[in-house]
């Protein structure tokens, strides 16, 4: 009788623990990714089935949980672009059009596997409840689902360096299960100001057969900024910020 | 051996792909550090042919000296932009030349500084500009209603780069929490004197306008003015909004105080009206899951030309050619041709227009390219121009874009009085 009672006892305290624990290892995961308030800079690139390839340089910058701007800085053809996230809200600025149009998390402003939720993203819990967490030998694979339909991926399956506390691959689902993209995370290392990440993510897609995207951090540094930048009247200086 | 052989050559062609998935990438932080100053240009090279309709009013206008059933123009265009920043200033200057060659209008020349302004920054919610720029106000895809300002763009190649105007202006920024995330607020002088901003309006005057932005309730809202001056009084307001993060809704609304048009009669005789008239626009944007955008644009333009206008303008037109065929006199079409350059010629000179544009990105897996097709459709005469295009982006910094125009109408109708049946339209751009 007693073994029962303390049975229910352990079950009935680490059940909320449990659930807590996606949570809060999910946020540990995005400040292992990033600081909350960040500038930094990125290339993507782009690498069809022949090999060839298409590269893009960007300046990015993160205040809080929903604010999120990025600069174009290579190849001449995009330079000055800029796009700006505002929670749900993306818009994309071209010198030559001038007034920025808003876009959608599914487009994508560089072409190629990686979309604009991909470039701008925000935490993953701001978008993502934990759904589910399953303990793997070295990882944890968390069961992410979107907060709102506004999110660019129905669901997330992350997994999860557990003694790193950072993700080793990620697979975005549609509602129905349908694989969209994966994401890989690689090659650790530290950039400094006590963050240590990957500073390569590659994607793939069933949807770009053969096609792969990559992106690569080079500098990332906290930083704050004032919420007057994450403006749309503001899109035009971002490279005041460098 | 020859088995072997083969091996060797399987081998052989297997080994770039195998370096390849080995390869490790590379970010070199010295591509990202900061110059004070920056250079880059365009340079681009655009073959046009227009196969003739002869028997269309604007044909008759543009080519009763010289007739022909096709013109094939060449068009360059090098456009040089550079900037110097220091501290809170910055200065930034782009010059474009148009370059065209004909057999009809032989080749002519065209140099413009396009921007050439001076900016400074104190800090994020403050900035001041002055020189030769351009404002762009307005949501609208192919047409803006409330750009009050600039140049009007091209309809048919909105994303085409315009000549500014000299003005003095100021940016005002706050971000807030709660429904209202953003206001900012852009006055705007604009000086037209001698040489200064002289195509603007009336002379000697200095013209007021200004617009309030709003980030209200996760959409977008512009209040813009343009006070009495050069221009007559004007002043309207534009919205922007996602319904869903795939849909996109937009509109604009203009009011224009005593606006005067020059019209011809039945009679052939020039005529003025003075009226106040409200030029409005509503659009969509819409991306399906797999990658197909739906521009949809209506536009009342309330300062446009009726139906009735523009016959008696084609008449007008048909009888000055006439004229020309039997007496040899051009007069009428010289006033035709003065009329074309006050109004008449306008790229939407009507008063309702609808566009469609779709274009597909990247379809079967073509990475880079996006056929697109724009159909602009004159409601008032139910004339109507198909623009399929295809562009690709796969070279990095060269844009190569194919477009043909189907351009269909009856008799007195816009496109139908449209010197061309057809336009054929390659364009090469290498930005650097």
């Amino acid at each position: 009788m007693l073994k029962t009672i303390v049975f229910f006892i352990t079950l009935l305290m680490a059940f909320p623990v449990y659930a807590l624990d996606g949570t809060a290892l999910l946020k540990q995961v995005d400040r292992n990714l990033n600081p909350e308030s960040y500038e930094m800079y990125r290339k993507l690139i782009n690498v069809e089935p022949d090999g060839k390839k298409k590269e893009f340089t960007l300046f990015s910058v993160k205040k809080g949980a929903d604010k999120v701007a990025a600069l174009f800085l290579a190849p001449a053809s995009e330079k000055g672009r800029s796009t700006l996230r505002l929670g749900d809200n993306m818009w994309l600025y071209i010198p030559n059009v001038g007034k920025p149009i808003r876009i959608t998390s599914l487009q994508s402003v560089v072409g190629g596997v990686f979309n604009n939720a991909d470039i701008l993203n925000l935490d993953y819990a701001v978008e993502y409840d934990v759904a589910r967490v399953e303990e793997g030998g070295k990882e944890y694979i968390l069961h992410l689902k979107a907060k709102n339909k506004n999110v660019a991926y129905d669901q997330l399956k992350m997994w999860v360096d557990k003694g790193k506390k950072l993700p080793m691959k990620t697979e975005c689902l549609t509602e129905a299960n349908m694989l969209i993209k994966t994401l890989y995370f690689k090659d650790h290392k530290d950039f400094g100001g006590g963050i240590v990440r990957p500073a390569v993510i590659e994607t793939d897609s069933p949807l770009y057969k053969g096609y792969k995207s990559v992106m690569i951090y080079a500098k990332i540094k906290k930083r704050s900024f004032k919420d007057e930048v994450f403006t749309l009247t503001y899109m035009p200086n971002l490279e005041s910020l460098r | 051996m020859k088995r072997i052989a083969i091996l060797f050559l399987i081998l052989l062609l297997s080994f770039p792909a195998a370096v390849l998935a080995e390869e490790s990438y590379t970010f070199d932080v010295a591509e990202t550090e900061k110059k004070p100053y920056h250079f880059g240009g365009y340079v681009e090279l655009r073959p046009v042919l227009n196969v003739l309709d002869k028997d269309a009013a604007l044909y008759q206008l543009q080519y009763y000296r010289d007739p022909r059933s096709t013109l094939m123009e060449w068009n360059g265009r090098f456009q040089l932009e550079g900037s110097y920043e220091k501290g809170i200033g910055s200065v930034f200057v782009k010059t474009n030349t148009d370059l065209r060659y004909s057999s009809f209008a032989n080749g002519n020349e065209r140099t413009a500084i396009f921007d050439g302004y001076g900016t400074l920054k104190p800090s994020p919610s403050w900035k001041f500009e002055v020189g030769k720029k351009t404002l762009k106000w307005g949501k609208g895809y192919a047409w803006n209603p409330v750009n009050f300002i600039d140049r009007p763009k091209d309809p048919y190649d909105p994303d085409l780069p315009i000549e500014g105007y000299i003005m003095a202006t100021m940016d005002y920024i706050r971000s807030f929490d709660g429904p209202l995330k953003t206001f900012s607020f852009t006055p705007v002088i604009i000086p037209v004197y001698d040489h200064i901003n002289d195509d603007f309006g009336v002379n000697n005057r200095v013209n007021a306008a200004g617009k309030v932005y709003l980030l209200l309730y996760d959409t977008d809202l512009d209040f813009i003015f343009a006070a009495d001056g050069s221009r007559t009084a004007r002043m309207g307001m534009d919205f922007s909004r996602n319904i869903t993060t795939s849909f996109e809704i937009h509109g604009e609304l203009a009011y224009i105080r005593d606006y005067q048009q020059q019209f011809l009669d039945a009679n052939g005789t020039l005529q003025s009206r003075t009226q106040n008239v409200v030029n409005s626009l509503i659009g969509i944007r819409h991306l399906t899951t797999f990658d197909l955008t739906t521009i949809l644009e209506y536009y009342h333009n309330g300062s446009g030309f009726s139906v009735v206008d523009m016959n008696n303008y084609y008449s007008y037109i048909r009888q000055g050619y006439n004229r020309y065929n039997s007496t040899g006199n051009s007069q009428m079409l010289n006033v035709a041709q003065n009329l074309a350059t006050g109004g008449y010629g306008r790229l939407s000179p009507m008063e309702d227009y609808l566009q469609l544009r779709l274009s597909q990105k990247e379809p079967f897996d073509i990475l880079y390219f996006t056929p697109a097709v724009t159909v602009m459709f004159n409601l008032d005469d139910q004339s109507y121009n198909i623009t399929p295009e295809l562009l690709y982006t796969g070279i990095t910094n060269l844009e190569l874009r194919f477009r043909a125009g189907f351009i269909r109408g009856s008799r007195d109708t816009e496109f139908g009085e449209k010197a061309n049946d057809y336009r054929f339209e390659f364009r090469a751009g290498y930005y650097f």
